[in-house]
């Protein structure tokens, strides 16, 4: 094993941090130019293979990026329209798919997965929603729930059931018979719940069937936990710094708080979580090319490792700076914001340990 | 001993449920149930049907308005104000200032300020912490200055809570900074529509407008307005704190929100899955019942024997703070668990000045309570503040042989 940066990911890694701290800098005012800068420093095409246009960066080039991006608390949509609907698109076919994928590479359109349902809490694989063969086309009817970034997006990429499968459709947002109601998320995103009221859809609309869509969302939404699990350390370790540089300058008692031994452990156990959760995204980035069934796993016990660092860490640092981490101006509680947020994606912790459970355990 | 509650206690828990829920509007009590803000005149009605009933200042003493009752009933009452999804009683008014004044207020500060804060018809909010003053409250630096009838303020509260809806404040002051820092304290009454007074909202991560800071610039306070006597404020501080417990551990708040977390987990009112389904998920909550089961029990053992010993404050209180706002918090988590991927699109409240709702809605509120429960390990005394009284005051540790 060899955990050092090469002289390429370094740079990556660098330059990508400092677009993503400009960004914060300079606050949410230009979402549009913010979005193209990260088209400019190659971002969006990182992931894809060479082959549709994009810089084939692997797992790790991924990872580093994320990792900054939860850092800095970055706010342009990446998960959603480049690691999931990106990666779907670049594994479906036809015109649509093909023309969608072009788009978000050039910068100019972006798409969205819609995973989950009423009652179906992260379970995806068989949805509700239903597409039913029409002489035209098919007519799509169903609800999702909680689609992240789906304002903004043009196309939504809808699983509904097929034959007993799933296959993959790609909705227009502006079809008759689409609404979206769409909400804020604590750390600033948006997700949206989605009626699907008798949408009719010619054939071209189903970009993958029911024998390969299972498939590729699978791999989009484990390649996704695991950079979500990079962002929520890399926001973790952030918190981290923040927390300790407050109780080394807070003073109560004639002291630094950072005095007190009681807070030095604690500080200490965040420390300790932080790095047991960063060997965990280690492993899942290790494991996104080994066979589907044992990815999926080790995605899961990642994130299920991450997620309880995660509500640790945060609610640590929320008590560790008192008043002050409830303040919407003070960093620290944006940064549990945003962990809460991602805490609830792809899965909580109950969802993800019954993944390994179900599974026996770990794979070898 | 009596494990048990008598049949007294029994019927007056049947009572008090009774009166809750036949006499504060449904509105008010789905507000509360679902953890919306409630706009003031709310809390002001329901505050007074309180009154009438003799509900809201029971501990004071007889003469204005208290009841005279044990403190074990005093507990059921605000157990079944909390679990009944009743708002309690302002606890600026009722628990912390009422008491002082009822103590330590000339009989003209008395007639003028009791039977208006057991009303609600004066709303107080309490201006102790400032910026460099938190779990250090004594180190805190506005002063007061005596000019004639007056004392001139100066200074800053922080994280002043409803600062923005309240016609008083009752702050701590320094009135003399040459002793120890605890001397030389004040307890003053300040008309929050004095010239001078600056109040600004602080933003905060649960989306509720709650908090405030309040600036002050020589603003003019009649001396009269001065709680006993000058220098003397951190002891009556002291009595203010030890006051009150009978809620210290939130234990019909806590069931509350329980019993809610079962029925959204359990998929007949809640947006999404049955939660409940998971056995991990019904273990957590299942401990969660259990280690509240003994709080309430705690709580009452605290408050039989709290009723017995004199005013000073029982440190085992600590105990009922660590593990009511823990369990509070636990809470919250598993409301938002149970929710699972629709938690986030429960929203999230924008402070809005327009909207006296404050744009949390039923669906965003699990997300604003999960955030805001943060709190209840950080104020009126940390965690680890209560955690150093138990390690100090109870088991003695570290003091020098
Ligand atoms: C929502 C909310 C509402 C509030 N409402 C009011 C109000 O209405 N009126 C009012 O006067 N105040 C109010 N407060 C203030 C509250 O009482 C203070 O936040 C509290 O006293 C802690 O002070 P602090 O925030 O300055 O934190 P600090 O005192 O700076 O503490 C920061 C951290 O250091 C720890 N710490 C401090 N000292 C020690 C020690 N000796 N040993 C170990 N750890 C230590 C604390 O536990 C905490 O984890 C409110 C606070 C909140 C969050």
């Amino acid at each position: 094993m060899n955990f050092d940066l090469d002289e390429e990911q370094e740079l990556l890694r660098a330059s990508a941090s400092r677009l993503f701290e400009d960004h914060a800098q300079a606050g949410q005012d230009d979402a549009a130019a913010q979005w193209r800068d990260y088209c400019d420093m190659g971002l969006i095409a990182l992931p894809f293979p060479a082959a549709v246009g994009g810089l084939d960066g692997g797992h790790e080039a991924v990872m580093l990026v994320m990792d900054a991006y939860g850092a800095a608390l970055a706010r342009q949509p990446y998960l959603q329209p480049v690691l999931l609907a990106g990666r779907v698109l670049a594994q479906s076919e036809g015109e649509l798919a093909a023309s969608a994928l072009a788009g978000l590479l050039d910068g100019s359109r972006r798409a969205a997965l819609c995973l989950y349902e009423p009652r179906g809490r992260y379970r995806w694989e068989l949805p509700q929603t239903s597409a039913l063969r029409t002489g035209e086309g098919w007519t799509l009817r169903g609800e999702k729930r909680a689609v992240l970034d789906a304002d903004g997006a043009d196309l939504l990429l809808c699983p509904a059931s097929v034959r007993g499968g799933v296959a993959l459709f790609a909705v227009p947002v502006d079809a008759p018979g689409v609404t979206l109601s769409t909400r804020r998320t604590p750390d600033g995103r948006s997700a949206s719940d989605v009626v699907f009221a008798d949408v009719a859809l010619g054939t071209e609309a189903m970009i993958a069937d029911h024998r390969s869509a299972g498939a590729a969302i699978a791999a989009a939404v484990d390649g996704a936990t695991a950079a979500c699990c990079a962002e929520m350390v890399g926001a973790m370790d952030r918190l981290l710094a923040i927390t300790v540089d407050y109780i080394n300058t807070r003073e109560q008692f004639g002291q630094p708080i950072g005095a007190f031994q009681a807070l030095q452990h604690r500080a200490a156990d965040m420390l300790v979580a932080i790095e047991q959760a960063r060997s965990m995204v280690y492993y899942a980035v290790a494991m996104l090319d080994a066979e589907p069934a044992q990815r999926k796993v080790a995605v899961a016990a990642a994130k299920a490792l991450v997620n309880r660092s995660a509500r640790f860490v945060g609610t640590e640092a929320i008590q560790l700076h008192g008043g002050m981490g409830l303040a919407s101006e003070y960093p620290a509680g944006r940064y549990f914001q945003r962990l809460t947020t991602l805490e609830t994606m792809f899965g909580d912790t109950d969802h993800l340990l019954g993944i390994v459970e179900t599974a026996g355990g770990l794979p070898d | 001993m009596e494990l048990q509650f008598t049949d007294e206690e029994r019927g007056f828990r049947a009572e008090v449920r009774d009166y809750l829920r036949t006499n504060i509007p449904d509105a008010i009590r789905a507000a509360v149930r679902e953890e919306r803000p409630l706009p003031r005149e709310w809390m002001v009605e329901a505050q007074q049907i309180l009154n009438r009933a003799g509900y809201a200042v029971p501990h004071w003493p007889v003469a204005w308005g208290g009841r005279d009752w044990s403190a074990v009933k005093r507990a059921i009452l605000t157990e079944e104000i909390d679990r009944n999804a009743v708002p309690r009683p302002l606890a600026f008014n009722v628990a912390l200032v009422g008491p002082v004044i009822a103590a330590f207020g000339s009989e003209e500060q008395k007639r003028r300020f009791l039977p208006a804060i057991a009303n609600l018809d004066l709303w107080f909010c309490q201006g102790f912490s400032e910026p460099g003053a938190g779990s250090d409250l004594a180190a805190l630096k506005t002063s007061a200055v005596r000019e004639g009838d007056v004392y001139r303020v100066n200074g800053q509260k922080i994280w002043t809570t409803y600062a923005h809806k309240a016609d008083w404040i009752f702050c701590l002051v320094r009135t003399d900074s040459s002793g120890r820092k605890q001397q030389g304290i004040s307890f003053l009454l300040i008309d929050l529509a004095t010239p001078g007074i600056e109040i600004r909202l602080i933003h905060t991560i649960d989306g509720y407008r709650h908090v405030n800071e309040v600036f002050f610039d020589n603003v003019a306070v009649p001396v009269d307005n001065l709680i006993g006597e000058e220098g003397r404020g951190w002891d009556y501080a002291k009595y203010l704190l030890g006051q009150e417990r009978t809620s210290m551990g939130n234990v019909g708040f806590s069931r509350r929100r329980l019993e809610q977390v079962r029925v959204v987990a359990s998929g007949t009112t809640g947006p999404c899955g049955r939660a409940i389904d998971s056995a991990a998920f019904r273990r957590r909550l299942t401990q969660a019942e259990i280690e509240l089961k003994a709080l309430e029990i705690t709580q009452m053992r605290v408050v039989a024997a709290d009723a017995k010993a004199s005013h000073a404050p029982d440190p085992k209180t600590s105990i009922l703070k660590i593990r009511g706002s823990e369990l509070l918090q636990t809470a919250a988590e598993l409301m938002l668990d149970a929710l699972g991927p629709e938690a986030l699109t429960g929203g999230f409240g924008m402070p809005d000045e327009t909207d006296p709702h404050q744009g949390i809605d039923a669906r965003s509120a699990p997300l604003s309570a999960y955030f805001s429960s943060r709190k209840f390990s950080i104020f009126g005394g940390s965690n680890e503040i209560q955690r150093n009284i138990l390690a100090k005051a109870v088991l003695g540790l570290g003091a020098r042989k």
